[in-house]
């Protein structure tokens, strides 16, 4: 430890206290308050299992919500994040995109719910739309900082036979990012199902409908059924997106053959 | 020489033309040079036949390349040459899985794709063992009587450009220091910008009394 960083660990530390002081937050309330949680822990206990059914219908259909949108939000960031790479495009091309992509990644997803809601009406439509509009955001971004690593020994080879833009695009930056669209399509829907689940807060759909209402009327046991679901769920694609990534983009990305048994 | 870099000094000329990719007429006559970079520019996670295919591109319509149908004839085509450079057998393997003399095969069909006038490459040769060195150079050099080819090549092995090159040109520091004109064994022109033969033989191991 040089003087330098404990003085920068002093400073981190001293802005911690402060902004704490700032908001409000203490400490003691916070021990204070668990007696609170031991509460809820059990009234948490009494679950129902009749709900257990209701619970995965609701998760079925947040997961089907996360699909379409992960699905329809990457379709769309594909060619923008073409616009967007700027080893392919004009200073012209690429500012703009990015700064609209750089607005529409500032909502949070539960924001743009707020407000496909209030246009297009309750229900899981609107929390497919505000999905798809994170995805766009985000997956766009990914994808063309995945196009700007891309080797650009390849790129001047074909470049030089003097294809077309559009050939360029088709047969040298797809294939060459695709293993990366892949981890990316599972990592959005990993991600998505997980806040799809909270969509339902502002009435768009899904199981966190059931759980905020739960919540609202103090029914912390059935509200526990709905977040066990979810914690279930969320587990198991977790697995299986590892499982995925293992088979297809380890292999692809390192180029050897991972042979699975 | 392909407008992939721009010279420092001095103009190239091909044809008459002065090579610049925004240029219709030149981006028209590039697709008849073959360019192989040093590190070959492979497409690593297509296969053989695909990226020897990509040498074709110039000759295929906008909507054809949208969805990649290539010709029959094109494929057929293509199956030919890698007969040629001897890839058969290995055509639906992935470019990553192939050994460093197979990937400058694969580089090498796809510049024959083009139907070339003319071949630039670049020291494509400088990293394999002597023999598949030669192996790639015959090929090389049976291409350029059969298709009417043009290759420049740049090379660190002075002994392997004199067995192959017509012409030979040793240049240092964007000098021209020396230049060769073989025919066969016998070198028949010889021309040392202003080094001495003992410099020449000290740097290259080269008798220059030949």
């Amino acid at each position: 430890m040089t003087p330098k960083n404990n003085l920068l660990i002093g400073v981190v530390i001293a802005l911690i206290v402060a902004a704490s002081y700032n908001i409000g937050a203490n400490p003691i309330d916070f021990v204070e308050g668990l007696p609170n949680l031991a509460i809820i822990a059990d009234e948490m206990t009494e679950v129902e299992p009749t709900l257990f059914v209701t619970a995965f219908w609701s998760m079925f259909e947040t997961i089907q919500m996360a699909f379409i949108g992960t699905m329809v939000g990457v379709v769309i960031s594909l060619p923008l994040s073409m616009f967007a790479a700027r080893n392919l495009n004009s200073k012209y091309v690429y500012v703009p995109v990015r700064a609209i992509l750089a607005a529409v990644r500032t909502f949070p997803s539960i924001l743009w719910a707020i407000l496909f809601v209030i246009m297009v009406g309750l229900g899981p439509f609107a929390g497919v739309l505000a999905i798809i509009m994170y995805t766009v955001g985000f997956v766009t971004k990914l994808q063309y900082e995945a196009i700007e690593t891309i080797d650009s020994d390849p790129m001047d080879a074909v470049k030089s036979i003097g294809v077309s833009k559009w050939q360029l695009i088709r047969y040298v930056v797809l294939p060459e990012s695709a293993p990366h669209l892949l981890s990316q399509m599972l990592y959005m829907f990993d991600y998505n199902v997980r806040q799809t689940s909270i969509l339902g807060l502002v009435g768009a759909g899904g199981i966190g409908f059931y759980i905020i209402n739960y919540i609202k009327f103090f029914e912390y046991g059935k509200a526990a059924v709905f977040m066990l679901v979810v914690l279930f769920v969320v587990l198991v694609i977790d697995w299986v997106s590892v499982k995925i990534r293992d088979k297809y983009i380890v292999k692809s990305q390192h180029g050897i053959e991972v042979t699975t048994s | 020489m392909n407008s992939m870099m721009i010279p420092s000094k001095g103009i190239v000329k091909i044809d008459y033309q002065t090579p610049n990719m925004n240029n219709k007429k030149f981006k028209l006559m590039m697709h008849n040079i073959g360019y192989i970079p040093q590190s070959l520019g492979l497409i690593k996670n297509i296969t053989v036949l695909e990226n020897t295919l990509i040498g074709a591109l110039p000759r295929l319509g906008k909507i054809q390349s949208l969805f990649k149908i290539f010709p029959e004839k094109e494929i057929v085509e293509a199956k030919k040459i890698l007969k040629q450079v001897g890839l058969e057998g290995k055509e639906y393997r992935k470019a990553y899985m192939l050994s460093g003399g197979e990937k400058r095969r694969v580089a090498i069909a796809r510049a024959f794709m083009q139907k070339p006038t003319l071949l630039l490459a670049d020291e494509i040769v400088s990293e394999l063992d002597s023999v598949t060195a030669r192996e790639i150079m015959n090929l090389i050099a049976d291409a350029q009587k059969t298709m009417n080819l043009t290759a420049i090549m740049v090379h660190h092995d002075m002994q392997l450009a004199l067995e192959y090159a017509n012409r030979v040109a040793v240049i240092k520091e964007g000098e021209k220091i020396l230049e060769i004109g073989v025919e066969g064994d016998k070198i028949v022109d010889f021309q040392t910008g202003n080094l001495t033969p003992d410099e020449i033989m000290e740097m290259y191991s080269v008798d220059a009394k030949k």
